[in-house]
């Protein structure tokens, strides 16, 4: 594009230091929520009022910040799920159903321990509550093995097998805790039956002990992507699996590997969600809604750019503007779905500045201009 | 815009010219005030090593680049290429180096894809008639029935020949045009390429750095390096050592000295291999040979002639379809890649960009490929970057591989110095049997002597080296033993010393030596 004298030019970059790529992020966000102002406008309500109220509820509130942190362990475990398979250049659209195995495998073990109906069944924590999260882990690293081992062994798309998967656990959970199934209510509304009162997850300060799980699974991600052998596998099969073939990388054990560490964390976000977020402990009949929240790491996912440790601001900040979105809405009694009209528009912004991560804008002199000086004859 | 090119133009007359053309990437400047003239009539080689600037001139010539500074003239008037559309239409053609044909359709499907006139509805009969008109004038031979996969190289440069002259080329840039060909199909296409010099309307500036192609053919050479054009002039006047340092910048010796080894134990047997292309083809039909430590066997051949297939069976990416292979005595047929990387193979794949390497990784990363699975480099799951990066840094410095620091990505390395990178790393772990598949392939004078120097060096250490190369100068004045390969199996194991070019050419060809007599 030519402005006076000058043109300006998209060039490719070579390299993108950490900081750059987090002042592309920051303008993003900027201007998704100047884009945004004008709904908040359109609503005439004052933007820079409706803004103060998000983020105010959602990390300076004593009722909205443990809800921020709640989804945000959610969501982060959501996003280890998909940035785990996607250093491995697999994509792993299937953390909703490895998610519902993990509910599953915890209720599971619930009704075996013989949880069902007694609010205060005098259960062990001490060995239940390791039990749940096992089982939650194993449970959804086994509906996650099903896509990585199709995959691995033949070469059948990741992506359609997990889609397909995430429907067939939707289903599975209705089975369990509706008309009659095994982890239904007593009292019948369609959802499931109580975590008893004894192995509910212990809190600290309000916050359930998973925060500790969620961030020390970050940094252990983060060792094991810098440090570690099978960190290097894994990239290396992500950068190019035929080079990685040729390097003595098993491409079956490598698929079959993150679909399962991923369907692990899935699962365990699903303990998180339903065994250890305070006023929950069971499974709703609308459990499909965090079903879908589950996407949400995908996209976290994406724009951290799979690094493990810049995924926690942007889960916290997807956390957080959920949150305080839907309080705004009920503050302004804006019409429905302000959240996520929100968390829409910020994705997509979030997702358009990636351009800039490879490309960036240069000011030079005209062409024509420079010409004669460039002429050496 | 100026009228189309050669109009009013008389043999001698300048057709098109650069002036200052510049084109900076990021860290390097490709291209540095480049001016270059083309006359009507004349064949005009552009010589570099890798690196050197002339593709990206070539592509800006051909309007798939915009130069920063610097512009191209026709007839004196200033042109501006948008994209390769606005080149095709003033009548300059290429041919690349990867071709761009679609496998699936006829030969003459092809050539009409994307013609103006060739509409909605395909007039072919009309299409074959103009280019066997073409074939004549220029002597090209091609069934114009057969399908684009089932040719060889030399035959699908020849469609690409013709696509571009049927879209009614007059210059016509031709990257690395012998670099895929044999011998035969070599000297066929010069003089093609002669033929449509000596016609009134073409104008042919090509680009290679083989320098016997320049000087048989040309009849005058620009000469880059670095970006920077550092001489233009007539071939007459230039010989191949005169050409090699002007392009290299330094005297370059064409003679590897053959390193007199004792020969061993076998290293590699191999008995009646067999192995299936990715067609399902049998591409390697049963070839036993073995190679002794301290031994180079030669194995001469046209691409597609199961060298592939042979090589990646060895390395263990494919599996064999029968047949047996034995690594120092012990069984390896059925061994993973992995083990036989720690059982001593080397492998130097042909694809260095796809297979030898990962382009987004850093030189260090790149290297960490063939280490990665030592406990010296890897303690208990770990993996020490720092001792990898050491040894990458060792490993830029014994091999010149030309990069700012060992940080670098590998996209960043030019074919030559990646190649010098593979090759270190490889030779680094001191295998008992090396394969090389074409490992100068695309490497610029310098490069190529570098590559074999060390190839000699690690014979010289007792490794069994299997070369595949298409260059049969370089088989024969490395190999100990040469094998001929024609269609999945060896014509032939004959001594390296004294075997005559032009006998392993014939055999390559398919013919046996009794045949040749008769």
């Amino acid at each position: 594009m030519r402005i006076g004298s000058h043109d300006l030019k998209l060039e490719k970059r070579s390299t993108l230091p950490g900081w750059q790529a987090a002042i592309i992020s920051l303008l993003a966000i900027l201007f998704a929520l100047t884009v945004f102002s004008l709904i908040f406008i359109l609503a005439k309500v004052n933007p820079l009022v409706a803004y103060r109220e998000i983020f105010s509820y959602a990390f300076a509130n004593r009722f909205g910040l443990p809800l921020t942190i709640n989804r945000f362990i959610f969501l982060l475990l959501c996003t280890y799920a998909f940035i785990i398979p996607y250093k491995a250049g697999l994509w792993n659209i299937g953390m909703t159903g490895q998610l519902y195995g993990g509910v599953l495998g915890t209720f599971a073990v619930l009704f075996a321990a013989g949880g069902k109906g007694f609010d205060n069944a005098g259960l062990s924590p001490e060995l239940l509550i390791p039990l749940m999260l096992i089982a939650a882990a194993l449970s959804g690293a086994a509906i996650g093995a099903i896509a990585g081992f199709l995959k691995g062994r033949f070469d059948v798309n990741e992506i359609v097998v997990t889609m397909m998967l995430n429907s067939i656990a939707f289903w599975l959970v209705a089975q369990m805790i509706k008309e009659g199934g095994p982890f239904m209510n007593p009292g019948g509304e369609g959802q499931s039956f109580v975590v008893p009162l004894s192995v509910r997850a212990p809190l600290i300060a309000n916050i359930p002990f998973t925060i500790f799980l969620a961030l020390g699974v970050a940094v252990l991600l983060y060792l094991t992507f810098a440090k570690t052998r099978i960190g290097y596998q894994i990239r290396a099969h992500g950068q190019s699996p035929t080079a990685a073939r040729y390097a003595g990388i098993s491409t079956t054990k490598i698929p079959l590997l993150v679909f399962v560490l991923g369907g692990a964390l899935a699962g365990l976000a699903g303990y998180h969600y339903y065994a250890a977020v305070p006023g929950v402990y069971k499974i709703s009949s609308n459990y499909g809604y965090f079903g879908d929240l589950a996407f949400y790491g995908i996209i976290c996912g994406l724009i951290s750019l799979g690094d493990p440790l810049a995924a926690i601001p942007v889960t916290l900040l997807f956390a957080g503007l959920s949150i305080g979105g839907r309080n705004v809405q009920g503050a302004f009694h804006m019409s429905f779905g302000v959240d996520y009209a929100l968390l829409g528009v910020l994705m997509i912004t979030l997702v358009a500045f990636q351009f800039f991560y490879r490309y960036r804008i240069v000011w030079a002199k005209t062409e024509e201009d420079r010409l004669d000086v460039g002429v050496r004859r | 815009m100026p009228k189309g090119l050669l109009e009013g133009i008389n043999r001698g007359e300048t057709v098109i010219e650069t002036r200052g053309i510049t084109k900076r990437f990021p860290g390097v400047v490709a291209n540095d005030h480049i001016d270059l003239e083309i006359k009507a009539g004349e064949i005009h080689a552009v010589l570099g090593e890798n690196g050197a600037g002339k593709t990206t001139l070539m592509n800006i010539l051909f309007g798939l680049l915009q130069p920063d500074e610097g512009g191209i003239f026709i007839g004196g008037e200033r042109v501006k290429f948008r994209s390769p559309l606005d080149a095709i239409d003033l009548g300059i053609g290429m041919v690349h180096q990867n071709r761009k044909l679609v496998p699936a359709h006829t030969v003459i499907e092809n050539i009409v894809l994307g013609h103006p006139r060739a509409g909605r509805i395909l007039n072919l009969k009309r299409a074959e008639a103009e280019v066997s008109e073409l074939c004549k004038r220029y002597g090209f031979k091609i069934d114009f029935k057969a399908k684009v996969w089932q040719l060889s190289e030399g035959e699908k440069q020849v469609v690409e020949i013709l696509k571009t002259l049927y879209r009614g080329a007059k210059v016509l840039i031709l990257d690395e045009p012998t670099s895929a060909l044999t011998p035969p199909e070599t000297e066929k296409l010069l003089s093609s390429i002669e033929a449509m010099a000596r016609d009134e309307l073409a104008v042919i500036p090509f680009i290679t750095h083989k320098l016997p192609v320049v000087l048989a053919i040309s009849d005058r050479v620009t000469v880059l390096r670095r970006g920077q054009v550092v001489d233009c002039l007539e071939t007459a006047h230039a010989t191949e050592k005169s050409l090699a340092q002007k392009m290299v910048g330094r005297e370059v010796i064409f003679r590897i000295d053959r390193v007199a080894v004792e020969k061993g134990e076998p290293v590699l047997q191999v008995e009646n291999l067999s192995a299936l292309s990715d067609k399902g083809f049998l591409a390697l039909n049963g070839v036993s040979f073995s190679i002794r430590e301290g031994e180079i066997l030669g194995i001469a051949g046209i691409s597609s002639n199961g060298q592939h297939e042979l090589a990646e069976v060895l390395a263990g990416l494919r599996k064999p379809a029968g047949g047996k292979i034995l690594l120092g005595g012990k069984e390896i047929t059925h061994s993973s890649i992995l083990d036989r990387w720690q059982m001593g193979i080397g492998y130097i794949p042909s694809e260095r960009t796809e297979v030898g390497s990962i382009a987004d990784f850093s030189l260090v990363e790149n290297v960490a490929m063939n280490f990665y699975f030592d406990h010296d480099f890897s303690p208990w799951g770990t993996l020490d970057y720092g001792k990898i990066r050491r040894l990458t840094e060792d490993i830029i410095s014994e091999y010149s591989v030309a990069t700012p620091s060992s940080a670098t990505k590998a996209r960043n390395l030019s074919g030559g110095n990646l190649q010098r990178l593979i090759l270190a790393r490889v030779l680094s772990r001191r295998p008992r049997l090396v394969i090389a598949h074409l490992p100068t392939q695309g490497l610029d004078v310098g490069a190529t002597e570098f590559v074999q120097n060390k190839l000699m060096e690690a014979k010289g250490q007792k490794a069994g080296i299997l070369l595949i190369s298409e260059d049969l100068d370089e088989i024969l004045s490395l190999s100990d033993w040469v094998a001929p390969l024609y269609e999945g199996k060896f014509m032939d194991i004959i001594p390296g010393e004294g075997a005559s070019k032009e006998s392993v050419g014939a055999m390559m060809a398919g013919l046996h030596l009794r045949e040749q007599e008769a």
